[in-house]
């Protein structure tokens, strides 16, 4: 983050939210608080976003709604609402759901021209359905309150040419299928920093503007099982583990991730001077899909907030996510994701279990660690690029896919890209320590793999064991390295780089209350000195843990666990202290500080017991 | 459409006025008529066109400007087109859905549902407007009820994503479908599919023969050109093009000249039916040429539709090209019609 970011929030921290705020979100409508999160700090953080977007100036559908709704600049809200609905080149999946969701809120206070203008976007421009999972999510979402709203018009008054009645129809029919797959079987686009906002976001207005209950409930349930997702792998604003998908500037800086508004408006974390940093991250400016919660009536579940904030006990976590839709060059079409996570009161280290998984972001492995210094994380990729691979999931030519992909994400090709998934990398986790392999063919693109190791560190000593050893405030990361390497000086970290393609690195994570002091943990380490080799070729790592597992993993083979076969594929959806379900059960079950709440998707029901609110 | 056409139709004899992609062999005999360009994505701005953005792009014959005849945002893959001599409908493959026109490209509608995804191309069939076939990245999809439903037919077929259909000249029954394992075929509309052993894949593009309905010429990704003169029983190579990666091919009425190009090949042409390939024109930072047409009544008017340099002309039989129009745009397809 640049110098003038931090300027920036300083100035904006010292700002109050004005009576005018407090009596607008006062006639705002909200729900029942029964089984509810404490709400007293959730209207206060509500009342700070609003009263931030209600004063910016870039012209958004949020900022519109946030205007509009607080009664700051009006005349200015209206005429940023009219001209975004004059501009026919825009339009799309963003266009149709927040359109949709600042009109709804706001109907009441528009003039009849704007109702009109409104209702010719749907009709004048496409609303473009997309290519991904948050793309359809907020594309159908947008079609259904649409079609709710203008129901029983002809074909002829919709861009699609379909009638309210069909359009209705296949909205309703694919967020039933969406819900449900979810639920059963996973996200495709999972666990991401980023993109989970535009989940959640669409989701928030749905519930709120759904006139038909069955629709709203199913609502409320995809909100209760996303929010329970981020709750088990969040740690103090942090999203932690392996992600699907997400930005190098994010998966670099945790906390300046979009995720960030939302764990901080629904969890209170992190910290309203972390939020303020984040929030002027200047990729973000203008997104402030959150503007919906803060104006809507769903209420995070208490059982989800304590999740989200309970983390006096390290604990495992696991679930099966699924591959986005491979339509070529795969044996089926969503092979499964395995995600384990181990969370620990300063710090988490999360996997997946590697290879090609999603395109172009992909997110493996991190441990990401609880500090007030940004760059909180140390990871390691094989920087992979193909056009094959993008051909997996993308139906365009694979000989210009890549560069059609480095024209939006800038990086794809980039030899020190810092997201990537590769066919040459493969993860074996067991609570605080990790195996990462890497088997990289001689005709790859990259012939090398990178590691992250963030300045902001408190310390980094290389001990004659081999073993790097870190410390960051009171974690400790040990990291060892199977072969020759060197490290790259960079402005923000010290980029860790080996040439060998057949190679590995095992990690352990520590802290003070776990290990004692630094030294300790380093002398911990030398005793446990990882062997490396090759079984028929392919990498293998063979490691005592320092609490006394024994790990043994070849790279394509099995992953032994004290001589037995661990088994990734019993996973569950989740499984873990808090959140469980079994996979295709459709049923989850959220558990903590004795609230029991289950999500049963194949009845939709939710019920609960034991809330003491 | 003109009255031989018409006549041919109600005699039963089925040309492939319609086929997925690029691989359009016989548009429809006029002398005036329209350009159809589907175009998916275009880099800055679209040059000559009325409104800038992808989708599809109409031009009238004689005329130098480029109309977009869809809204903003549509990514179009490929074009197909009906005329029974009584009814004329018009087809869009896209990103969003199989889109219908029923006036000549003023007004759209979309077929398909939420449960289909990118179309890649649409292949309608010639004589019953309700039966159309989509060209998808998860099968072969069907409806036999003008769009009302669809139905995956994919019996037979190994894989799942389809490059592109072509419909056989003769018999409106037998498809063939581009896939990256093989050349598949049907003889029932699309209920079974039978892998016709190519020897080529990922497999592109597909072309039958104007004129010899036996041979077919198929491309694909890095593996050249490959042919068969006895209906798919035997397959060869061809002279020229090894190992190329060609995306389409197009053929004049006759089928005297055969036309293929890919990425960084150039324009290739064959006079002997595809046996052997010499290449026509290679132009100067134009990495990939996905798209070609070759005007009906004109064999020496080719167009060649490129991947981020637009269209360019040439009414020479390929000897001298100027820029026609649509800069910046993947152009996939270039069709002629009424």
């Amino acid at each position: 983050m640049k110098k003038d970011d931090f300027g920036s929030a300083r100035r904006m921290r010292r700002r109050s939210v004005t009576p005018a705020i407090l009596f607008a979100l006062a006639a705002l409508s909200l729900s029942p608080r029964a089984h509810a999160a404490d709400s007293t700090g959730f209207d206060v953080r509500r009342g700070q976003m609003l009263d931030v977007v209600s004063r910016e100036s870039d012209p958004a559908f949020f900022t519109i709604a946030a205007k509009l709704k607080t009664g700051r600049d009006v005349p200015l809200a209206l005429r940023m609402l009219d001209s975004m609905t004059v501009d026919n080149a825009m339009g799309g999946m963003f266009y149709a759901y927040t359109l949709m969701g600042t009109y709804l809120h706001c109907r009441s206070s528009l003039p009849d021209s704007l109702h009109r203008k409104i209702r010719q976007a749907f009709k004048v421009r496409t609303m473009y359905r997309g290519d991904t999972e948050n793309h359809f999510v907020m594309y159908y979402t947008g079609m259904y309150l649409a079609a709710q709203t203008w129901p029983h018009e002809e074909g002829t008054q919709w861009f699609n040419g379909r009638s309210s009645d069909e359009n209705f129809h296949d909205a309703e029919q694919w967020l039933r299928r969406w819900a449900m797959t979810t639920a059963t079987t996973g996200q495709g686009e999972f666990d991401s920093p980023t993109y989970m906002a535009v989940f959640i976001s669409p989701m928030l207005v749905l519930y709120e503007f759904a006139a038909d209950p069955v629709m709203k409930r199913r609502a409320q349930m995809m909100l209760d099982l996303l929010f329970a997702d981020v709750a088990v792998d969040h740690l103090k604003g942090n999203y932690c583990g392996g992600h699907s998908r997400d930005y190098p500037e994010d998966i670099i800086n945790p906390l300046g991730a979009p995720m960030t508004r939302v764990t901080w408006l629904y969890f209170g974390e992190p910290s309203e001077a972390r939020w303020n940093d984040a929030r002027f991250h200047p990729r973000y400016r203008g997104s402030w899909e959150m503007v919906f919660g803060a104006l809507g009536s769903y209420r995070l579940p208490e059982v989800i907030e304590r999740i989200a904030l309970d983390r006096q006990a390290p604990y495992v976590h696991l679930e099966t996510k699924r591959v986005r839709n491979i339509i070529r060059f795969g044996d089926t079409t969503n092979p499964p994701v395995y995600k384990y996570l181990y969370m620990a009161p300063g710090y988490a280290l999360g996997s997946l279990q590697g290879g090609i998984l999603q395109p172009i972001q992909q997110h493996t492995w991190d441990v990401t660690f609880v500090s007030e210094r940004p760059n909180n994380t140390i990871f390691t990729l094989h920087p992979f690029s193909s056009g094959r691979e993008l051909a997996m999931f993308f139906p365009e030519e694979i000989k210009f896919l890549a560069g059609e992909v480095d024209r939006y994400h800038k990086v794809y090709t980039s030899p020190e890209k810092w997201n990537s998934s590769s066919p040459y990398e493969q993860t074996f986790q067991r609570k605080n320590a990790l195996i990462v392999l890497y088997n990289v063919d001689s005709a790859a693109v990259q012939g090398h793999v990178d590691g992250f190791f963030p300045k902001t560190l408190d310390e980094r000593v290389t001990d004659p064991s081999g073993w790097i050893a870190c410390r960051s405030g009171s974690t400790y990361v040990g990291f060892f390295p199977a072969k020759e390497y060197e490290w790259i000086d960079e402005e923000i970290d010290w980029r860790w780089r080996s040439h060998e393609l057949k190679n590995g690195v095992v990690v352990e994570v520590g802290s003070e209350a776990e290990d004692g002091t630094f030294s300790g943990f380093r002398g911990a380490l030398g005793r446990s000195i990882p062997r490396f080799g090759l079984s028929k070729g392919k990498p293998q790592i063979q490691y005592t843990t320092r609490r006394g597992d024994r790990l043994l993993f070849t790279f394509d083979g099995d992953r032994l666990l004290n001589g037995r076969k661990v088994d990734v594929a019993s996973y569950g959806l989740f499984r873990g202290p808090f959140l469980n379900s079994r996979l295709r059960s459709g049923i989850i079950t959220m558990t903590a500080g004795g609230i029991t709440r289950v999500l049963d998707f194949n009845r939709l029901t939710i019920t609960e017991r034991g809330s003491d609110r | 459409m003109n009255r031989s056409l018409a006549v041919l139709l109600q005699a039963g004899v089925f040309l492939a006025l319609v086929v997925t992609g690029a691989d359009a062999q016989l548009p429809p005999s006029s002398g005036a008529g329209r350009l159809f360009v589907s175009v998916f994505l275009v880099r800055g701005s679209v040059a000559g066109s009325a409104a800038g953005g992808y989708g599809l792009f109409t031009q009238t014959l004689g005329d130098t400007v480029w109309t977009r005849a869809t809204k903003s945002n549509v990514l179009a893959f490929g074009l197909g087109y009906f005329d029974n001599g009584l009814t004329r409908r018009y087809y869009l493959a896209a990103g969003n859905g199989v889109h219908r026109s029923t006036d000549g490209g003023k007004n759209w509608r979309i077929l398909t549902s939420w449960r289909t995804e990118e179309i890649l191309g649409v292949v309608p069939d010639p004589v019953d407007s309700a039966v159309i076939y989509a060209a998808t990245p998860l099968g072969v999809f069907k409806t036999t009820d003008d769009g009302d439903t669809w139905e995956r037919k994919m019996n037979g077929v190994s894989t799942w994503f389809i490059q592109r259909i072509v419909m056989d000249r003769r018999d409106r029954r037998t498809l063939y479908a581009a896939t990256e394992k093989d050349l598949y075929r049907t003889t029932d509309a699309g209920e079974t599919w039978s892998p016709m052993g190519s020897g080529c894949a990922p497999m592109l593009a597909v072309l039958q023969h104007p004129a010899m309905d036996s041979v077919i010429i198929v491309g694909g990704e890095d593996s050249g050109l490959r042919r068969t003169t006895d209906g798919g029983k035997t397959w060869s190579a061809v002279r020229g093009l090894e190992k190329a990666t060609v995306y389409t091919f197009r053929a004049s009425r006759d089928g005297s000249d055969l036309y293929t190009a890919g990425w960084k090949t150039g324009l290739w042409r064959s006079t002997d039916a595809g046996a052997s390939w010499q290449q026509v024109w290679a132009p100067e930072g134009i990495d990939a040429v996905y798209s070609l047409f070759v005007y009906p009544e004109d064999a020496r008017h080719i167009l060649v539709g490129t991947v981020g340099h637009g269209i360019y002309e040439s009414t020479d039989r390929g000897a001298t090209w100027h820029y026609a129009g649509l800069n910046g745009g993947q152009v996939k397809q270039i069709e002629l019609y009424p």
